[in-house]
């Protein structure tokens, strides 16, 4: 993620940055969080983003972390991969304090990626984003048969799922009876 | 070879420098799958139930709306053997599917899946094959839908309808053309006392109304006769009865004014679901607007439109 007024990605945290003074009035210093993915790297996000996510506004509420805290303790997301977790930070800064547009045309097209994104969106709860990604999703197979809607989503036939599944049973028997055999063994 | 290990080798690279990504559909949790399926069109929701059994299951438990779905024959003068059955379906004003099915069979085990998910905001069936009329008596789920429109059904369609019906439809019209009221043992006066039973028995709530149209004679008497016990107030156009529900009573109206006379072709009646507390003041007594629904002509100037055309052509 680039450095941007209300998020940067680093291996360590890096410094709040203050939001600019208005001549007016002056505004409240804006709170910052820290999530990191599996790759650990460390994205700061401020607070009024991090809003989207259900998940770590509850987990802020409840914690009731300190800026402090929060910079020397940053949220671990270790089932997200890295590039996913910036994309939801991404969207998140993007459509900060926003009312959220209908459509999202910056969601990734390819179909990996778009069904990562939506575990790691459905696991921070972040509803709005969820919908797009679900509608992206359902797009994928617009106008396909069932031939292609199989392929593009690689969905076993049920012939594929019984062999599988005998496949999975056979191996279990083997596995019990070596265990079994093993024991027998110890015993001697 | 060498070039064949020269591309084996590029191969290799690009795998290596491509990201490996195993999520696919099959590792979505069922509630994302729903949520997905969710959005997805009609079209897109078949094809995705034929591609497994589990897919197909999750399809099954998720409703889509339908604008429209009119199921009938496709045509009784071009197809005299009344066998082919057309299904159309509207999930948005503007876009539609629609198949024609020769077997009724085809068309009814699409129609089972139909009905189970779908919620319509007008249904119409215009059949009285007894094809229809079995498999509807046979169906063992529900059907959602906002106004429901029967034409040249007869009462055991009706009845079939009503006793499957969720509580969210608001209003249903029988239509009745004339030609099928030749049907051996149809007997249309038992229609609007049959119904009148179902929405009793089945407690329907405020507001429900059934519209029906009919060219025999009788009906009126013969409901009256039915509900003798249950009758709290009657004149010439009107009927209330009491339900089993203290708070409900049944309104049945007779369409009848200084257009619609009792010599017209066709007889209106409306039942409705009303609260016990509603005062005769309150009655809706103008029956143009749903006459209108049922029957177009009732209300047409033929008298002013000659004359229209008349000038429109000769001067």
């Amino acid at each position: 993620m680039s450095s941007t007024e209300q998020g940067t990605s680093s291996a360590a945290p890096a410094e709040p940055t203050t939001a600019p003074e208005s001549a007016a009035a002056p505004e409240v210093p804006e709170s910052f969080y820290y999530v990191h993915g599996k790759d650990k790297v460390v994205h700061k996000v401020s607070a009024g983003a991090l809003q989207h996510s259900a998940l770590i506004h509850g987990m802020i509420s409840n914690l009731g972390y300190t800026e402090e805290q929060a910079k020397a303790n940053p949220f671990p997301f270790e089932n997200i991969d890295g590039d996913i977790l910036q994309m939801v930070v991404d969207w998140c800064n993007q459509h900060k304090g926003k009312p959220t547009p209908p459509e999202d045309t910056n969601l990734p097209k390819q179909k990996e990626k778009l069904f990562d994104l939506v575990l790691a969106v459905n696991y921070l709860e972040i509803k709005e984003l969820l919908t797009y990604c679900c509608k992206q999703v359902a797009m994928m197979v617009k106008g396909k048969s069932p031939e292609e809607i199989r392929e593009i989503w690689m969905i076993p036939t049920d012939a594929e799922d019984e062999a599988a599944e005998k496949e999975a049973k056979k191996r279990a028997g083997k596995e019990a009876a070596g265990e079994t055999a093993a024991a027998a063994g110890d015993a001697k | 070879m060498s070039s064949d290990i020269e591309n084996l080798t590029e191969k290799t690279e690009n795998l290596s420098n491509d990201p490996i990504y195993d999520t696919n559909w099959c590792h979505m949790p069922d509630d994302i799958k729903l949520e997905c399926i969710g959005k997805m069109d009609f079209n897109e929701r078949m094809s995705l139930r034929c591609t497994a059994k589990a897919e197909r299951s999750l399809v099954e438990s998720k409703k889509i709306k339908f604008y429209e779905c009119d199921i009938h024959r496709a045509s009784d003068v071009l197809y005299d053997d009344g066998r082919n059955h057309y299904v159309s379906l509207t999930s948005k004003k503007w876009n539609s599917f629609s198949k024609t099915f020769e077997n009724p069979n085809n068309a009814f085990k699409s129609m089972n899946y139909i009905w189970k998910i779908g919620v319509f905001n007008n249904l119409s069936i215009r059949s009285n094959d007894p094809a229809v009329k079995e498999e509807l008596m046979n169906y063992s789920g529900k059907i959602s839908a906002k106004h429901i429109e029967l034409d040249c059904c007869d009462h055991e369609i009706v009845a079939a309808v009503l006793r499957k019906m969720n509580y969210d439809v608001e209003s249903v019209t029988q239509v009745q053309n004339t030609g099928y009221w030749l049907t051996k043992d149809f007997k249309p006066t038992a229609s609007l006392h049959n119904v009148a039973q179902i929405l009793i028995d089945r407690d329907f709530n405020i507001g429900f109304t059934f519209q029906l149209s009919l060219n025999a004679d009788g009906s009126f008497a013969e409901f009256l006769g039915h509900f003798v016990d249950r009758i709290v107030s009657k004149d010439e156009k009107t009927v209330r009865i009491r339900t089993n529900n203290p708070d409900r009573h049944i309104l049945l109206q007779r369409g009848l004014d200084e257009v619609v006379k009792t010599t017209y072709r066709l007889q209106f009646f409306r039942l409705m679901v009303i609260s016990a507390e509603t005062k005769e003041s309150e009655y809706d007594d103008d029956c143009k607007k749903w006459i209108s629904q049922m029957d177009s002509e009732a209300y047409f100037d033929y008298d002013a439109f000659l004359n229209d055309f008349y000038y429109g052509v000769f001067q």
